[in-house]
């Protein structure tokens, strides 16, 4: 009683004190390596803000910005990321959703090829954009071959046709990253209660009942999660298609992140492309909220 | 007490020896690090201290934007890429001002061409001096123009010797001849990279027109839409003798096509040439004669893209900054330089060390030939990307020639007339 006593009479300070002293380092660096770049990114999008200091750098309001919304390259890079997403994720969320249904049942090596389909995720972005260059290549390429054997045939190249180019990053990515859906959906599909499973059985319903009408809307959070996780990841992809096709052909791959990268680092223009930046952002937090607000509890992620 | 008066004495003697420190800046390859290996020796020689820092060449132009401006230079000399001296010409002292050498004397246009030095051109002066000689050189199977029976029947077909082709048109000929002979004529550069603009310099200028040309310190339009179309018709031509894949031909798949035997002729870069000369690596290892690119019907051109050394106008060691900039260009120094790992850029140097290394012969000839792209300008990446995109356009058939050279004209005033 007396200690409780003793509690309340500590001032708010020194209550929060302790807390304040074990979050400070984490609050530091997450200000550092997070919170201080987005600002710094934020107000450099005011700027003209060449890459070497030629003497034109300097305050100019929000004409970056207006650049930005008359330049035709941004809205295509925009568009073309936009596509990328809406339609490598869904795939990517089906084939994962699938394939952890398969997964909940018990069958002899089940968790051994578990294992082995999650090989794709751990594999750097960039070796698969290289990986996948190579078997694309017309000359020498596995998958190339493989299609030939049913018919089609690609001599000048798959990655030198813009449409083929894209939908090429898209199942690369589609490739990689939906082992990364399963695993989720798997965790998620396995801690569902069995006894709901148990009783519709009972209750006649078939395969396709139970994952329409129980499984997916029991997942509806951890789907969520996965979509954002994804959809987060997506916005910022980047290395895989820079060295698969570099943008191109022509400006047919040309990302919303590599086009921040050329402003950036070909151009020289550190303040288009913070402006750009902060686009970026402002769609990854739309997203976020979207998801979050209509979908799920802030608990379940 | 003995001990500290022999570590003081000795550090006064260092101090001593070198009298001046110079601070240098460059890319990090086995031709920067052959400076490192026998910096020693320059010491020696000067008692100039060289403290050599060695980063990857994508960090170059950051670094030295940090460290390089007008008041200020934490480097002595610095390696700059020809595509940067818009950046950083103003800030460095014009070469007619860098101070004769004590021990190693000031390089002159007599040891390297004229058209090389012109990689350190910037507002009409020399700023730097070169130090490697990258530019296109041309490479033909030599095995196959010196097959008596190729070289027979070629001669019946066309009238003239089976030879290294001397001009496009005599380039064309060859890649007629030896496709029904399963060999490809040519291999292009489609990759959507700075190669791709690279191309279509060396194209337009062979054909005679020039993208864009320096008027009163200011870039131009001056393409000729007939001369360009006629460069972009040809390539096109020469496409149709080219290994699967020519649509999308980055370094990797010419060097590919070319070591597996299946090219005839195309250009290269002299820092890729000897992975072509490599047996592990290369089926045509010892096979291959080097030469200039063949001539259009206008000029031999041969791309140039290379790096030079400035000093900082803000250095305060210029005349030992000078100094180690002409020892790296000295012939005997060259001579020791070249077997750590240096590429020379000297023209005497190239045909001494041609013996072994055969793709020298090549760097002398076409190093007559160098042509810049229009990189004097600071806003040269735009640029290039809208000559890129173009040429690609249309040598791709993504546009028609004419719609790819009217784009480009168009796009090209419109950004210049937007950095106005």
């Amino acid at each position: 009683m007396s200690n409780s006593t003793n509690v309340k009479r500590l001032p708010l300070r020194k209550k929060r004190g302790p807390f304040l002293y074990f979050i400070l380092p984490a609050a530091i660096i997450v200000g550092i390596v997070l919170v201080f770049p987005i600002i710094y990114g934020f107000v450099l999008s005011f700027f003209n803000w060449p890459q070497v200091d030629d003497g034109t750098r300097g305050f100019i309001n929000v004409k970056n910005y207006i650049e930005l919304f008359k330049d035709n390259e941004f809205w295509h890079s925009l568009f073309l990321q936009l596509g990328f997403i809406v339609i490598a994720i869904p795939i990517e969320l089906i084939i994962g959703f699938f394939v952890a249904i398969l997964f909940n049942h018990d069958f002899p090596l089940s968790g051994f090829l578990r294992t082995l389909l999650l090989l794709p995720v751990f594999i750097l972005p960039i070796l698969s954009g290289l990986t996948w260059k190579l078997m694309l290549q017309p000359r020498y390429g596995a998958i190339t071959y493989l299609l030939s054997l049913f018919g089609m045939e690609f001599p000048q190249g798959i990655l030198s046709d813009q449409s083929l180019a894209y939908t090429a990053v898209i199942i690369q990515d589609i490739w990689r990253m939906w082992p990364f859906m399963f695993m989720i959906l798997y965790a998620g599909i396995t801690s569902l209660p069995k006894d709901v499973m148990e009783a519709a059985e009972i209750d006649g319903a078939g395969f396709f009942k139970k994952t329409f009408f129980i499984t997916l809307p029991m997942l509806r959070g951890t789907i969520t999660t996965a979509i954002l996780l994804r959809t987060i990841d997506a916005l910022r992809i980047f290395s895989e298609v820079f060295v698969m096709t570099g943008g191109g052909p022509g400006n047919g791959t040309m990302l919303f992140s590599l086009y921040i990268h050329k402003q950036a680092f070909e151009f020289g223009k550190l303040g288009y492309a913070s402006a750009m930046a902060v686009i970026l952002i402002v769609i990854s937090l739309f997203f976020a909220f979207g998801l979050v607000r209509k979908n799920m509890d802030i608990d379940t992620m | 007490m003995r001990k500290l008066l022999v570590i003081l004495l000795t550090v006064l003697f260092a101090t001593m020896m070198f009298s001046e420190t110079i601070k240098v800046l460059a890319w990090d390859d086995a031709h920067s690090q052959s400076w490192n290996t026998l910096k020693s020796d320059f010491e020696k020689a000067t008692g100039i201290k060289v403290d050599l820092e060695l980063i990857p060449s994508g960090s170059m132009l950051q670094k030295t934007a940090l460290n390089v401006t007008e008041n200020r230079a934490n480097y002595d000399l610095v390696a700059i890429d020809e595509g940067n001296v818009a950046k950083f010409g103003d800030l460095l002292l014009p070469y007619s001002q860098w101070p004769e050498g004590k021990v190693y004397p000031k390089v002159s246009t007599n040891d390297i061409p004229a058209a090389i030095f012109a990689a350190a051109e910037w507002g009409g002066r020399l700023v730097g001096i070169p130090n490697n000689g990258n530019m296109y050189i041309w490479m033909t199977r030599e095995d196959l123009i010196d097959n008596e029976e190729y070289q027979a029947e070629f001669f019946e077909q066309f009238g003239y010797e089976l030879q290294v082709p001397q001009t496009l048109d005599q380039l064309m000929n060859m890649c007629v001849f030896f496709e029904p002979k399963g060999i490809y004529g040519f291999a292009p550069f489609t990759a959507t990279s700075e190669g791709a603009t690279c191309e279509a310099v060396m194209f337009f200028e062979s054909f005679g027109t020039s993208v864009l040309e320096m008027v009163d310190g200011k870039y131009q339009v001056s393409l000729d839409r007939e001369k360009a179309l006629q460069a972009i018709m040809f390539y096109k031509e020469l496409m149709d003798y080219s290994p699967q894949g020519a649509l999308s031909m980055g370094h990797a798949e010419r060097i590919g096509a070319f070591s597996d035997g299946l090219v005839f002729s195309m250009f290269q870069w002299p820092g890729i040439v000897p992975s072509h000369e490599n047996v592990d690596e290369s089926m045509v290892a010892g096979q291959i004669v080097y030469s200039a690119p063949p001539a259009g019907p206008f000029a031999r051109t041969a791309v140039r893209g290379c790096w030079i050394f400035g000093i900082p106008k803000a250095s305060e060691n210029q005349a030992a900054a000078a100094e180690f900039a002409y020892w790296v260009n000295n012939y005997d120094v060259g001579l020791k330089l070249a077997e750590e790992g240096m590429t020379p850029v000297r023209t005497d140097l190239l045909n001494e060390l041609s013996g072994e290394k055969p793709w020298y012969t090549g760097m002398a000839e076409a190093g007559q030939f160098a042509v810049s792209r229009p990189n004097r300008s600071v806003h040269y990446p735009e640029l290039s990307e809208v000559i890129k995109n173009n040429w690609l356009g249309a040598v791709t058939e993504r546009m028609t020639p004419e719609e790819a050279v009217d784009n480009m004209i168009q796009e090209l005033n419109e950004l210049l007339e937007s950095y106005e």
